[in-house]
């Protein structure tokens, strides 16, 4: 009855007939701010901590800087939770994890890199096992630099990114966070970390057994 | 502090110098002194075992192959005693396994195999520990290049 | 040749040992046979821990660790690195207590190098030493009572006081060396900071806080029938196993061997003082709380009377060093251990005349705690798992290096 208006740009022709009603405009408005108000002060945080910054997160949820009252709780499931926080070097081994864990977590998600290991890999980052930082393979929105940062640079992080949020749900589109300095001068590769000793047979053994082992699964998946 | 009736006996039944590191035992003899410094001197504690990996280099005249050295130092705790002991193998060669001599040998000897690369044998389950199963190379051999790349990962 | 017979091993009954070795295909299971995977991220594996627990039942019959989740390369990049950018390397190994992973590697280049210590300098390494481990095992109570969870009505509690407690002494240590967490206080030939003024005073008021907090943890804990229940013969390891494995530290201590570095190879200034090293009857879990708890009290009391009586002096036993490349031992090799919180923390050094070194090993006392869960675990049930685990008190950092 209420459908005549081809104008409008309401999608649903539902929103369209309640939005008519006396006073909903209103009311929406208002709704629209709770959701934005909870979106960003309810953040639960998925651990994924790995070594030293685990400890520090631990201390950021402990007695003397209750990181509770800033609205986050820490969840041990990713299928609660908003943030992952990412405390800790991140080795070639759990990389697939940490992904795999990413991927299971509910949209919208959001990710804060904690401590120079999971943003660059620190000074691991020449090492054979470790991956130089956790945006080579997943978004980052936060880097709380540091090693480890302490609690308070954590709680930080955390305010930084719920204004992140806010200013998404406001529909403002803020700039991506730069990666700091110390992790762009590392890609692409300069090394600090020059090895005389290497074998390029093991490097090329090395890469040829990955690139089997991709084609091992693609035929795989087609048997 | 090592242990001096240890050393007697190494000194009286393997014919070898014990000095400050303690004796090269040959691969083949390991076993026998492993089974003598537990059942016999009481030595019921395996500090660690551990590897080094020597590559080929000359020494004066002679080319000494490429070798592993295999580390261990056992202990006995109720005298405080200590004793240290080596087996040298070129890296074709395996190591007798000590697992069923201290139970603990067994992921020590592990963690020497994944790392540094001697393979040892008679040991009940000799898988990598550190490393993923699927990887190349033995990472602290000399020739391994530290920063060796590992796809996609890094 | 007069042997006095090994006491520990056979005076203790030893206990059937499980096998770790069961070939599953074979096992004939009374219930539904089922594998269990945990971890690598687990809230309560402390750390990157993945066990592969196959149950039969409730009951675990083979437990399967697989490490590695956090292997760093460490002793690959201490080949690399000079004798004089080691040390901060060290820091993250065992990241609870920094503070003796700095001085097991400088101690093992110092005697490689020959180079002498100032006694202010043992001194200090040892007050720092000995607040780490009230640190380290205030930590580890705080986790572990989070591992036993609703048992305790809410385990949170216990880890909010013990969190509120380790704080002070960072505090101290933040005062100290400006670092909060990886304090790179130590290096060959001695400390780089020294005593700010008025931190004797503070050290002591943070020891009298925490001794009078202790009797409140025990009172949570060792009078909460609930908490006994769940770790006194829980977990046992005897003596036997637990040096074959090369068990060390409090895990060690539990089984009744007086085995502590401190007091059987004294290092730094422990040679001037009277330590008593704690040991506890059994090898169950309960042991390993009873004799962390009581092992504070003991840092405590070593490292205030230290600090009374810290000598004047320097703190640097050699000058500063302008190159690093300069720093080149002589050929050799050295092994020393000293008694991390966790236990016998040690570094093999093999050096061939360069200024880096040719071989680093690290002995992690964790490694060896971890390398018992294939022998204790079987026969338990998937809560005593965490308990058990818990109570090895492993930091995988140290484990995989």
């Amino acid at each position: 009855m209420a459908l005549k208006h081809k104008d409008d740009n309401y999608g649903h022709p539902t929103f369209e007939y309640v939005e008519r009603i006396l006073g909903v405009d209103v009311m929406l408005t208002k709704a629209d701010d709770v959701l934005h108000w909870g979106a960003a002060n309810s953040l639960w945080i998925f651990p994924m901590g790995t070594s030293c910054c685990a400890i520090e997160l631990m201390a950021a949820a402990a007695a003397r800087l209750d990181i509770d009252r800033i609205g986050t709780i820490i969840r041990g499931s990713p299928r609660q939770c908003d943030v992952m926080v990412i405390a800790g070097t991140i080795t070639v081994k759990m990389a697939p994890r940490v992904k795999k864990l990413w991927d299971q977590m509910p949209e919208p998600k959001w990710a804060i890199a904690m401590g120079s290991c999971a943003i660059s890999g620190d000074f691991y980052r020449d090492i054979y096992s470790v991956v130089p930082g956790v945006d080579t393979f997943m978004p980052v929105d936060v880097y709380v630099p540091g090693c480890p940062p302490g609690p308070d640079a954590l709680i930080d992080g955390v305010k930084k990114l719920q204004e992140i949020i806010r200013a998404r749900r406001a529909g403002g589109r803020p700039p991506r966070e730069a990666r700091p300095e110390t992790a762009a001068q590392i890609r692409p590769a300069i090394r600090r970390l020059c090895d005389e000793d290497r074998d390029p047979a093991i490097t090329a053994a090395q890469m040829k057994a990955v690139l089997e082992m991709d084609k091992g699964g693609a035929e795989r998946e087609k048997a | 502090m090592i242990d001096e009736a240890a050393a007697r006996l190494v000194a009286e039944r393997f014919g070898l110098d014990v000095g400050v590191h303690g004796p090269t035992v040959p691969p083949g003899r390991l076993l026998e002194l492993a089974r003598m410094l537990k059942d016999e001197l009481g030595c019921g504690y395996l500090c660690y075992v551990t590897a080094a990996h020597f590559s080929e280099e000359k020494r004066g005249e002679e080319t000494l192959p490429a070798r592993f050295v295999v580390v261990y130092r056992v202990r006995n705790l109720d005298r405080n005693t200590e004793f240290p002991f080596r087996c040298e193998v070129p890296v074709e060669v395996g190591v007798p396994s000590l697992a069923h001599v201290w139970a603990g040998a067994d992921w020590q000897e592990r963690e020497a195999y994944d790392l540094v690369g001697p393979r040892f044998e008679g040991h009940p389950d000799l898988r990598r520990i550190m490393l993923p199963e699927d990887w190349v190379g033995h990472p602290l051999q000399r020739q391994y290049a530290i920063d060796t790349p590992h796809a996609p990962w890094r | 040749m007069e042997m006095t017979a090994p006491r520990s091993a056979s005076a203790t009954r030893a206990l059937p040992r499980a096998n770790p070795y069961l070939d599953i295909e074979s096992y004939e299971a009374e219930g539904d046979l089922m594998v269990l995977n945990m971890g690598p991220q687990h809230p309560s594996t402390h750390g990157v821990l993945r066990l592969k627990l196959w149950l039969d039942g409730e009951q675990v019959v083979k437990a399967v660790p697989y490490l590695g989740y956090l292997h760093r390369g460490v002793e690959k990049l201490l080949e690399k690195l000079t004798y004089v950018m080691s040390t901060p390397i060290v820091d993250k190994n065992d990241y609870v207590s920094s503070m003796t992973n700095e001085i097991a590697l400088c101690m093992a280049f110092e005697k490689l190098e020959g180079c002498e210590v100032p006694r202010r300098a043992r001194y200090m390494r040892t007050i720092v030493a000995e607040l780490q481990r009230v640190a380290s095992h205030l930590l580890w109570l705080g986790t572990f009572a989070l591992d036993m969870g609703g048992a305790l009505g809410g385990g949170t509690s216990v880890f909010m006081y013990c969190f509120r407690e380790r704080e002070l002494i960072l505090d101290l240590f933040e005062e100290l060396t400006g670092a909060r967490f990886h304090y790179h206080y130590h290096q060959v030939g001695g400390v780089r900071h020294d005593v700010p003024a008025g931190w004797d005073a503070r050290v002591h008021e943070v020891a009298a806080r925490i001794r009078e907090r202790i009797p409140e943890y025990e009172q949570m804990l060792a009078d909460n029938p609930i908490f006994l229940k769940r770790t006194r013969g829980i977990g046992r390891i005897d003596a036997g196993l637990a040096q074959e494995l090369g068990l060390s530290g409090p895990n060690l201590r539990a089984c009744g061997i007086p085995f502590d570095l401190r007091v059987l190879q004294p290092y730094a200034a422990y040679d001037e003082i009277d330590v008593r090293s704690v040991t506890a009857e059994g090898g169950d879990v309960l042991a390993r709380y009873r004799v962390r708890v009581q092992e504070m009290e003991e840092s405590l009391r070593i490292a205030t009377t230290l600090i009374d009586g810290l000598p004047a002096g320097p703190i640097m036993g050699r000058k500063p060093i302008e190159t690093p490349n300069a720093v080149r031992p002589p050929a050799g090799e050295a092994y020393v251990a000293i008694e991390s919180p966790r236990g016998e923390l040690g570094t093999w050094v093999v050096s061939d005349g360069s200024p880096k070194p040719y071989r680093c090993k690290i002995r992690p006392p964790s490694y060896h705690a971890l390398s018992a869960l294939p022998w204790l675990l079987p026969g338990t049930t998937i809560p005593d798992v965490v308990v058990i685990l818990g109570s090895l008190d492993p930091i995988m950092g140290e484990a995989d290096r």
